[in-house]
């Protein structure tokens, strides 16, 4: 049988729900796959969603009450050499009820999006993964799922994530290459809310270190390692590049020894965390961090005649920070405008949707995200093996030295000027949402799920 | 059926997955990438090719793929309701 639709969205991931929501509200017959049999399943992430992605991403995620773990009110950086901290850097702090960003675990959060598109009208299919894209005259027209079963539209937006078969049958894109891949282990520890807050408080940790202490990877290779902060758990987790100083090395080794140093060698966690903590799970997944660094995967484009492709399928993830869930919403929002103008011309070709790639070089976060060199540069720290360097540079990565102009402060005034230009409004929702946001978290109280 | 392992706490896998990863086996130049990038041991080297030792843990994180110079490795999804889930992620 085949069923014909305006968009079909696929990915209920973070971004899918947010194109799939604005299509049906503007009136597109949408339906939306997801291959895991609840959203969010299948999704591993950090997670803490940065606060730009909500100030300046969708009006129903900012208006609305989605479950969040823990407000992140600071950035604590500690330096480490022999097991021990011999600097922090706490310059990045905020009074409550503001933030720096919201933890999150996946599933509930991407349940929560999904129940948001389904109240919109959008048809929610899970369990179904599309395995091919129909393609005529040049044209995607649709997808094929694991069923067999045809399912035609004007528009398909691919929202698959990082491994993103659909646009690569499509003949769109290729894939990521291992340089602009970074491969993640996170571990999920429960501990108690009251431990939570006298360990870590409202701040997520970092933990710094040159290379010999081997509790990382080689700086500007990898993500040091970070905890995330929840309710009442902890999520530390690290990183490092499928390629690596030029070779692929044994990464799943070095990952796994890179914790059992921490956890063994580094007095921080054997006294104030490890007593107060249980392991609960293991996940790893990979990201396309430096795609937007790699100039021929930056250039790969983002539509194609009948598809546009936005967050992590297209490789829109912040190099400095590693967070992707801001410019999946962004350029969700974006996709479904355009495939509405689209569909409304009667016109869904490359050239039309042109102006998809377009918004999102204009976008004040996306391509400056993409492109931004900070972790990257770290490599410099591991010729100089200066400690002062390397603190200075951490001060303007995950320090105040963050909100420079060149660095997030330039964009987040674009998209202040760009938010109130278009809603003066915005300026009291703003800080509406941060208390909103505090007193849900305050009082545990959050939307309720379908799956609840 | 859903099985569960205790080195990998807090993850499911629900059978029924299907052949998601495959070697081609003409291309394959025994390297040895898939193994080094792999978290869920998936693969082994027999007479100097990579091969699929065992599925039963994979995140379909896709790294081997990526990693897969000779372009040997070719990886699609696990069919839908399959392959691992997680509350955790
Ligand atoms: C370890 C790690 C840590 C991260 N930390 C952060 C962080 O702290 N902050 C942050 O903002 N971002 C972080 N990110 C990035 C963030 O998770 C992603 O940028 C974000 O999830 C991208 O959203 P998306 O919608 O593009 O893809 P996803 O959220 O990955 O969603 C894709 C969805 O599509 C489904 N799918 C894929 N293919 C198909 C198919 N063919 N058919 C049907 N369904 C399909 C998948 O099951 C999934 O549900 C992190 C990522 C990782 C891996």
């Amino acid at each position: 049988m085949v069923e014909q639709y305006d968009v079909i969205v696929v990915g209920a991931g973070f971004g899918g729900p947010v194109a799939a929501k604005q299509c049906a509200d503007s009136g597109l017959h949408t339906i939306m796959l997801e291959r895991s049999k609840i959203p969010g399943e299948k999704v591993v992430s950090g997670l803490v969603i940065p606060v730009y992605g909500f100030l300046f991403g969708p009006e129903f995620i900012r208006e609305g009450n989605p479950p969040i773990e823990r407000p992140i009110r600071s950035v604590m950086n500690r330096f480490v050499k022999n097991g021990e901290i011999y600097a922090s850097d706490h310059s990045l702090r905020l009074p409550a009820p503001f933030t720096v960003g919201y933890s999150t675990y996946c599933k509930p959060f991407c349940i929560w999006l999904a129940d948001r598109a389904v109240d919109s009208g959008v048809e929610l299919r899970t369990a179904t993964t599309a395995v091919d894209v129909i393609i005529e005259n040049g044209f995607v027209r649709g997808v094929i799922t694991d069923k067999g079963e045809e399912l035609r539209s004007k528009i398909v937006i691919d929202a698959g994530g990082t491994q993103n078969n659909l646009s690569l049958k499509a003949g769109i894109r290729k894939k990521f290459v291992p340089e602009a891949i970074e491969l993640y282990m996170i571990w999920d520890f429960e501990m108690a809310k009251e431990d939570v807050d006298s360990v870590f408080g409202n701040s997520m940790e970092f933990f710094h270190a040159m290379p010999d202490e081997k509790i990382g990877a080689p700086l500007g290779y990898g993500s040091t390692l970070y905890f995330f902060t929840y309710r009442d758990s902890i999520h530390p987790g690290l990183g490092q590049f499928l390629v690596t100083e030029g070779k692929i090395p044994n990464v799943a080794k070095l990952l796994r020894e890179y914790f059992d140093n921490f956890t063994t060698k580094v007095r921080r966690w054997r006294e104030d965390i490890a007593p107060k903590v249980k392991l609960r799970a293991v996940t790893w997944d990979v990201c396309p961090i430096y795609a937007g660094l790699i100039p021929e995967m930056r250039k790969m484009p983002y539509f194609g005649n009948g598809m546009l492709i936005i967050g992590d399928a297209a490789g829109f993830e912040s190099a400095a920070f590693g967070d992707g869930v801001p410019s999946a919403w962004f350029s969700a929002e974006i996709a479904a405008g355009v495939a509405l103008e689209s569909i409304k011309a009667g016109d869904t070709s490359k050239a039309f949707l042109k102006r998809y790639g377009d918004r999102v070089k204009a976008d004040p976060f996306i391509m400056h995200t993409i492109t931004d060199t900070r972790r990257w540069d770290m490599r410099e720290v591991l010729k100089s093996k200066s400690e002062n360097e390397h603190k200075k540079r951490i001060r303007d990565h995950w320090g105040i030295g963050a909100f420079r102009y060149k660095y997030m402060g330039g964009p987040c005034l674009k998209a202040t000027g760009r938010s109130i230009k278009n809603d003066p409004g915005i300026i009291a929702k703003w800080p509406e949402m941060f208390r909103r946001y505090y007193r849900n978290w305050e009082e545990n109280r959050f939307d309720r799920l379908s799956t609840d | 059926m859903v099985r569960t392992f205790r080195d990998i706490p807090g993850v499911e896998w629900v059978e029924g997955t299907g052949n998601f990863i495959t070697i081609d086996e003409e291309k394959c130049t025994g390297c040895g990438n898939c193994l080094k990038v792999c978290l869920a041991e998936c693969y082994e080297i027999v007479n100097k090719k990579a091969r699929i030792r065992s599925m039963e843990k994979c995140m379909e994180c896709g790294a081997c793929w990526y990693s897969c110079e000779d372009g040997a490795i070719d990886f699609s999804w696990p069919a839908g309701g399959t392959g691992f889930r997680t509350n955790w992620g």
